[in-house]
């Protein structure tokens, strides 16, 4: 939750996507509680509308339940589904535009693919 | 807690021959933090002073309820406006308080006034109360303001330009003082501010005063969503513009940028070679009110 807010993306959007990636690198663990909806805003200095909104998205997926009058609770099996459906996205959100780029450059699909199989990461 | 609106019914306002206000019809909804931006002389601070009752509208009225807030002490229990210190001869009257005394003056007009959270703040804020309010500095004429907004307890608190003159560690400090207040009372603030994009976060409202006018007023976020700069060949951007709401267009030879706010409903057509850019509130503002000049 130490992650830095941003302009390029709906503040709610990017309050999701940092409790997603708590969750991911297991900073937040399964049937752990999450903060709530006014320490989020006093946290990142955000109207508490909008950390709601943020925290509904993530209720909707399955990532967060509520426990009545207690708070909100990470779901057990949220990283393995948080993973998965990114795994999913995973083409739209980085291969497309890699690909964008690569055409508007001149780079074939010979030379990308060559660039991938070379880098140390991989 | 009430859970009245807050209403402008038509408010117009002349200065002699001066219209600085323009048939303002708008809706206050209670606990919500609203933003209202506009230009130096917009009428942000008319309209705020108009809305609680320190300063007569030429038209129109303000309505708490079904109460007419004017000479209704009352109504006006539940409306606070912590206005910015003048350096005018009028304002000397003021200024020439201690900060005591004019803690004190406040202490008497705001029936809910909390004396413990004052005398905290004035602590937290490191301000000598037997100095005169004249001899303060900007920043600090601004924390006694903070402190009148947020010890008057109103359910309705207005606070104009309230981090004038603070320095960014201090406005970060009165962002959070805010929301904490906000988040344990649901109070209803209504912030005029120039440093824009420090409080887009914040704002779940925003309102933009525009030459005497209301030009918009909508949820911030929502408003952000479906606004974009579109750059790129002038006669691709044209074509890609066409049928949308378009501000502030800037050309540079070939290039051409400009802002549009979409309607419900609307999209972009992305074809062709064009950036399309989120923008922030900041910019938004640029784009609808600089073109004047």
């Amino acid at each position: 939750m130490n992650e830095i807010l941003t302009q390029e993306k709906s503040i709610y959007i990017q309050i999701s996507e940092m409790i997603e990636n708590d969750i991911i690198r297991g900073i937040i663990l399964e049937e752990e509680q999450v903060p709530s909806t006014n320490e989020m805003a006093k946290i990142y200095a955000i109207n508490p509308a909008t950390a709601a909104k943020g925290i509904n998205i993530l209720v909707d997926k399955g990532v967060l339940y509520k426990k009545r009058g207690i708070g909100m609770f990470v779901c057990k099996g949220a990283k393995e589904m948080i993973m998965k459906t990114r795994k999913n996205e995973f083409f739209d959100n980085y291969i497309k535009k890699l690909l964008d780029e690569a055409i508007s450059l001149g780079i074939s699909k010979e030379e990308l693919i060559k660039m991938i199989a070379e880098s140390k990461e991989a | 807690m009430i859970n009245e609106e807050l209403k402008c019914v038509g408010i117009c306002k002349s200065y002699k021959d001066k219209e600085v206000l323009k048939d303002i019809n708008l809706t206050i909804e209670p606990n919500k933090i609203y933003g209202m931006i506009g230009r130096n002389g917009a009428g942000k601070t008319t309209l705020l002073s108009i809305m609680s009752a320190q300063n007569p509208a030429t038209k129109g009225q303000v309505m708490l309820g079904d109460e007419n807030v004017w000479e209704n002490s009352k109504a006006l229990a539940n409306i606070c406006f912590s206005r910015e210190f003048g350096t005018n001869a009028s304002a000397s009257n003021i200024t020439g308080y201690k900060v005591k005394d004019y803690l004190k003056i406040a202490s008497m007009l705001y029936p809910k006034w909390d004396k413990n959270m004052a005398d905290e703040l004035v602590k937290k804020f490191r301000l000598d109360p037997k100095q005169k309010i004249m001899k303060l500095s900007k920043g600090m004429m601004s924390m006694v303001t903070i402190i009148v907004a947020l010890a008057s307890k109103a359910e309705y608190t207005f606070m104009d330009e309230p981090v004038a003159g603070l320095d960014v560690i201090m406005r970060e400090k009165f962002y959070r003082m805010l929301l904490d207040e906000y988040t344990e009372t649901g109070r209803t603030f209504i912030i005029s501010t120039h440093i824009i994009e420090e409080m887009a976060d914040i704002i779940e409202e925003v309102m933009v005063i525009k030459e005497g006018k209301l030009l918009m007023k909508e949820n911030t976020q929502e408003l952000l969503e479906r606004s974009y700069h579109i750059s790129g060949k002038a006669e691709d951007v044209k074509a890609a513009v066409t049928g949308f709401d378009a501000y502030h267009e800037e050309g540079f030879g070939r290039s051409k940028g400009i802002t549009v706010v979409l309607k419900e409903g609307q999209k972009i057509n992305a074809s062709g070679d064009i950036s399309v850019q989120p923008v922030s509130l900041q910019n938004l503002f640029v784009a609808l009110c600089a073109d004047e000049d």
